[in-house]
């Protein structure tokens, strides 16, 4: 019986295992691998042993792209932060199916395609856009505002397009929350922010760390943001490692910037359990 | 139900080996939105020929998805000027004989003889792009090269192609070098410029920078020389021109990789694009400048001209890596 059992039990871990070989670890190896060699100048490779390609990194020019695309991706987290808790507090005091609609409503943007609808947001956020043309029309502004091609735009997209990240693990962490204690810190006198501070925010730290994990790592890399709303414009590390594959013709380079975000996330994840914070929740939303 | 699925496998099967025995396919990789899905299906019903029709959007990926596939998955390729010299010197490519092309005659003699492929043995020229400024005449000056484009009256007003050769190239040619100029200090020269017009740049778009004019996102546009006369046919206020201090050359070629497969069918779809009609369809739809002298929009003296004054990219090698770290700078 006991056999049989483990059996199924490797039945059903092997397609997995298989899965996350070879189509996760080898390629990450893979990638190790290529950020030690010499790029030829045709896009091939040239199999010596080198560090450059990390040395170039420190290259100033890189380095504050490196620092750019940390600063949009850290007021995307906050921007994020802000939106999710309020929204995630309030869902509490609704009925139950209420609540139900509107998180499955949270989710319904993941039906289509980011790419599709980071073009939807040209639509309305471009100089003659549905936004500006309300606003003019309205006769609250005289000239169009710039909302996009610029950082405004890319933060925009951003915010909308990792939003859900932040809302799903907040919510969790909020509905955990025993609403006795809330209702303690009331009959004590204490403000809605007091109750925020002393009482939502301790017990929901690991969630809101959680969800600016899932926020701050993809906002970084997530370079068909910045192509389309800010214009081509600003270039993240996402724009970086993408330009190294397909323009510069420098794999080695490319990889090595892959590696060294890679090391970069890792640090993040370990802040995460140092915090408290548990891998099934990163996983397992 | 089990019988008509294993009959069904077996029909796939069979039509799969007897399209191998009569090699009835041909195998080609060509740009994404190049020619029009009609021209295609014509040639299938025509030839009783299939054609296994693949598409790429950058010369570098149509390299790495011929270097990382086995000799003789693709037959007809369309590279561009550089990308032939460098397929050339790695042996991808192999030699074509024109006296399998009945209509070889068609192509204009202007187009030959190009400097990446001196004595076209390798390659054939296809259709030719060219950057170009386009302007809504509406609301801007007349502007006759990038020099007027830092004009402090243009804030947020231009849309540049996203390209870093082609868009460093034109700052170069600007400031006086060559579009292939690797110079240290003629490249801080180029970016001097470029900071100085940095503030009338809206976007880098090479998608699809037509929209930026179509929409009046911008009155001013660097692109390629199709997008520019489609947005022409969307707004006949839009003036195109050739930048005086020069600008740069896209010839895109038929060639045939070195260990086709199909090497007879490749031949019978070169010869097919080669055809008047066919051509005609081609630019109908994608108006670059045709290589037909028979279907060609442009006298043979514009031809020239704009041939002459043009440039092609050029390899630069190891180089372009400084490009690629003031095009970061830029950014």
């Amino acid at each position: 019986m006991k056999q049989k059992h483990s059996i199924e039990k490797y039945l059903f871990t092997v397609p997995v295992i298989i899965y996350s070989f070879l189509l996760i670890l080898l390629p990450l190896l893979y990638v190790l691998l290529i950020s030690f060699f010499k790029s030829d100048s045709y896009g091939g490779m040239i199999y010596t042993f080198t560090l450059s390609n990390y040395a170039e990194i420190f290259n100033i020019t890189y380095i504050r792209i490196f620092l750019k695309s940390i600063g949009i991706a850290l007021i995307t987290t906050v921007i994020c932060l802000f939106i999710a808790y309020p929204f995630a507090i309030s869902l509490m005091s609704k009925k139950e199916t209420t609540r139900n609609l509107l998180i499955k409503l949270v989710m319904v943007p993941f039906l289509m395609n980011s790419l599709i609808r980071t073009y939807g947001w040209i639509v309305l956020l471009r100089k003659n856009g549905i936004i500006n043309s309300a606003l003019i029309g309205t006769g609250i502004i005289n000239s169009p505002l710039s909302l996009m091609y610029n950082n405004l735009g890319i933060i925009i997209g951003m915010v909308y397009t990792l939003l859900p990240f932040m809302i799903l693990p907040v919510y969790s962490a909020v509905s955990k929350v025993d609403p006795n204690l809330v209702e303690a810190s009331y009959d004590l006198g204490a403000s809605k922010i007091k109750t925020f501070t002393k009482i939502y925010l301790p017990l929901t730290i690991s969630g809101a760390f959680n969800g600016s994990l899932m926020v701050f790592i993809p906002a970084i890399g997530y370079f068909f943001i910045t192509d389309i709303l800010g214009g081509g414009k600003i270039m993240i590390i996402g724009n970086l490692i993408k330009n190294q594959f397909l323009t510069a013709r420098n794999w080695p380079f490319g990889a090595a910037i892959s590696i060294f975000l890679i090391l970069m996330t890792l640090i993040l994840v370990k802040i995460y359990k140092q915090l408290g914070g548990k891998m099934d929740d990163l996983g397992g939303m | 139900m089990k019988k008509t699925i294993l009959l069904l496998i077996m029909c796939l099967l069979l039509t799969g080996c007897t399209n191998k025995q009569d090699g009835k396919v041909v195998n080609v990789l060509n740009w994404s939105s190049y020619i029009p899905d009609e021209v295609i299906k014509d040639f299938e019903k025509e030839y009783n020929i299939k054609v296994n029709y693949g598409t790429y959007s950058s010369n570098e990926e149509l390299l790495a998805k011929l270097s990382s596939s086995k000799d003789g998955t693709y037959d007809v390729i369309f590279p561009s000027d550089y990308m032939v010299e460098l397929m050339i010197g790695k042996g991808m490519l192999q030699e074509l004989d024109t006296s399998k092309l009945t209509n070889y005659r068609n192509i204009n003699k202007v187009f030959l003889n190009q400097s990446y492929d001196k004595n076209n043995n390798y390659s054939l020229p296809f259709l030719l792009a060219t950057s170009v400024i386009a302007y809504n005449s509406e609301n801007v000056e007349d502007i006759y090269d990038y020099g007027d484009l830092a004009n402090e009256k243009y804030k947020n007003d231009i849309v540049l192609l996203d390209d870093e050769r082609i868009t460093i190239g034109a700052f170069l040619q600007t400031v006086g070098y060559d579009i292939n100029d690797y110079n240290d200090e003629h490249l801080e020269e180029a970016y001097q410029f470029y900071s100085k017009m940095k503030d009338n740049i809206k976007a880098f778009d090479s998608d699809s920078p037509k929209s930026f004019l179509i929409t009046n996102e911008t009155n001013i546009g660097v692109l390629w020389n199709a997008e520019a006369i489609l947005a022409k046919e969307h707004n006949p206020n839009i003036k195109i021109v050739y930048p005086r201090n020069g600008y740069a050359l896209s010839m895109d070629n038929y060639v045939i990789t070195k260990g086709a497969s199909h090497v007879d069918n490749a031949y019978l779809f070169i010869d097919y694009l080669l055809r008047d009609d066919v051509c005609q369809k081609i630019i109908d739809d994608y108006p670059y400048i045709s290589t037909n002298k028979n279907t060609s929009n442009y006298s043979e003296q514009e031809l020239k001209k704009i041939l002459e004054n043009g440039s092609y990219i050029k390899n630069v090698d190891e180089n372009i890596k400084k490009f690629d770290r003031l095009w970061a700078k830029m950014k």
